[in-house]
């Protein structure tokens, strides 16, 4: 496990914004897309928690060293990601298991275009899909769902954006073919 | 093709029903001063572990008629006190790093692969295990060579099951880095030029 940085005090960056308030404004900006992250990396309420909380623990701890940079959008995506990849690399049984994005993409997807049997079972199956992908694929899918442009999910994971372009291209493709329709085009 | 914003997995992924997280600032600052004392107790018990380790050998080797048993109890000893060298290594916590968990996925991920590849690669010598081997086999194969052959026989056993984990040890040690590094070839292809692998048309 990563050891937490343990400052003590607040720190205060150059534009005179202390540690502590930043995390108060990423708690309120990003708790519900923290909280579908985590849902992404760990299937068990329980361990999801701990793994919520550790991701919270170094957000908090890795805002002493915010630099601005990059916005502060990116950064909280790359540490939550970050801390939940190695949550998932630390399952060594799971872990063996996971697949590419291109692996998903040969696999027959069903036609689940009249899953008017719900969104709860929609969601499920949503869910089951991006847990079955290795992280940094994993990453892809959760960005692109959260709404976010392929040159922002380039900033998160380092990917160029023709890696990002044909990922998310393929990633439409997927979700095409699992959840019939609903995909507008971009 | 239908287009039903409902049916948009966009949507039934941001609209799935979350949880507020309650902890507050002061209690995050508490937690991860925990941590780090939980961490740092887990290291001082491994140290006090091998430094303990180090004084019953060093005893054992004082009190040793056999001058090979007594070099053997020596090495163990040494291998000990390598040993709560390396838990203080690996195991202090640290202040992190500021780019530990702030860099980008791949790089992070990266780092985290060649560091359990490396692990794999060198776990025989980080651990010192030769040391360790020998120091044990030159204090149990000489009173096993003087003693009768019936009791040799019965050491047999042990043997057998020991050269089958180093056995099984060196397969999945090799089998387990061959993995990572196909893992890691991987993610160096994302790194190289997209043109190789050009994006589908359509």
């Amino acid at each position: 496990m990563t050891t937490l940085f343990v400052g003590g005090t607040e720190s205060i960056s150059d534009e005179g914004v202390s540690q502590d308030s930043l995390y108060r404004q990423t708690v309120d900006t990003f708790s519900s897309s923290l909280d579908r992250l985590a849902r992404a990396y760990e299937l068990d309420p329980e361990a999801r928690r701990d793994l919520l909380q550790e991701i919270h623990l170094h957000l908090w701890s890795s805002l002493a060293h915010f630099d601005r940079r990059c916005s502060l959008r990116t950064w909280v995506y790359r540490v939550a990601h970050n801390v939940a990849t190695g949550h998932v690399i630390r399952q060594r049984r799971i872990r063996s298991k996971l697949v590419s994005i291109e692996d998903i993409e040969t696999l027959p997807g069903g036609d689940w275009s009249e899953f008017a049997a719900g969104q709860a079972e929609a969601l499920q199956r949503l869910s089951v899909l991006i847990r079955r992908l290795k992280p940094l694929d994993r990453q892809i899918i959760v960005s692109y769902l959260e709404g976010m442009d392929a040159a922002s999910i380039g900033e998160i994971t380092g990917l160029s954006s023709g890696n990002i372009a044909m990922k998310v291209h393929r990633i439409k493709n997927i979700l095409r073919r699992w959840f019939g329709g609903g995909l507008h085009a971009e | 093709m239908p287009s039903d914003p409902m049916n948009d997995p966009r949507n039934i992924w941001q609209n799935q029903p979350t949880e507020p997280f309650h902890m507050s600032t002061d209690e995050i600052r508490r937690k991860a001063q925990q941590h780090y004392t939980e961490a740092r107790m887990g290291a001082l018990l491994s140290i006090a572990m091998g430094l303990g380790l180090c004084a019953l050998s060093a005893w054992a080797s004082a009190r040793a008629h056999e001058t090979v048993t007594r070099m053997g109890w020596a090495l163990l000893s040494l291998w000990c006190i390598y040993f709560a060298y390396q838990a203080y290594r690996w195991m202090w916590p640290d202040r992190l790093a500021p780019d530990a968990t702030v860099s980008t996925s791949l790089e992070f991920y990266g780092r985290e692969l060649d560091r359990r590849r490396d692990h794999a690669l060198h776990i025989w010598r980080r651990g010192g295990l030769t040391f360790c081997f020998l120091g044990m086999a030159m204090v149990v194969l000489p009173p096993l060579i003087q003693s009768p052959a019936a009791q040799r026989l019965n050491a047999l056993p042990f043997f057998v099951l020991l050269i089958i984990w180093i056995a099984a040890f060196i397969v999945l040690r090799k089998r387990k880095r061959q993995k990572i590094q196909q893992e890691i070839d991987e993610l160096r292809a994302y790194r190289g030029d997209i043109s190789k692998n050009p994006p589908p048309a359509g």
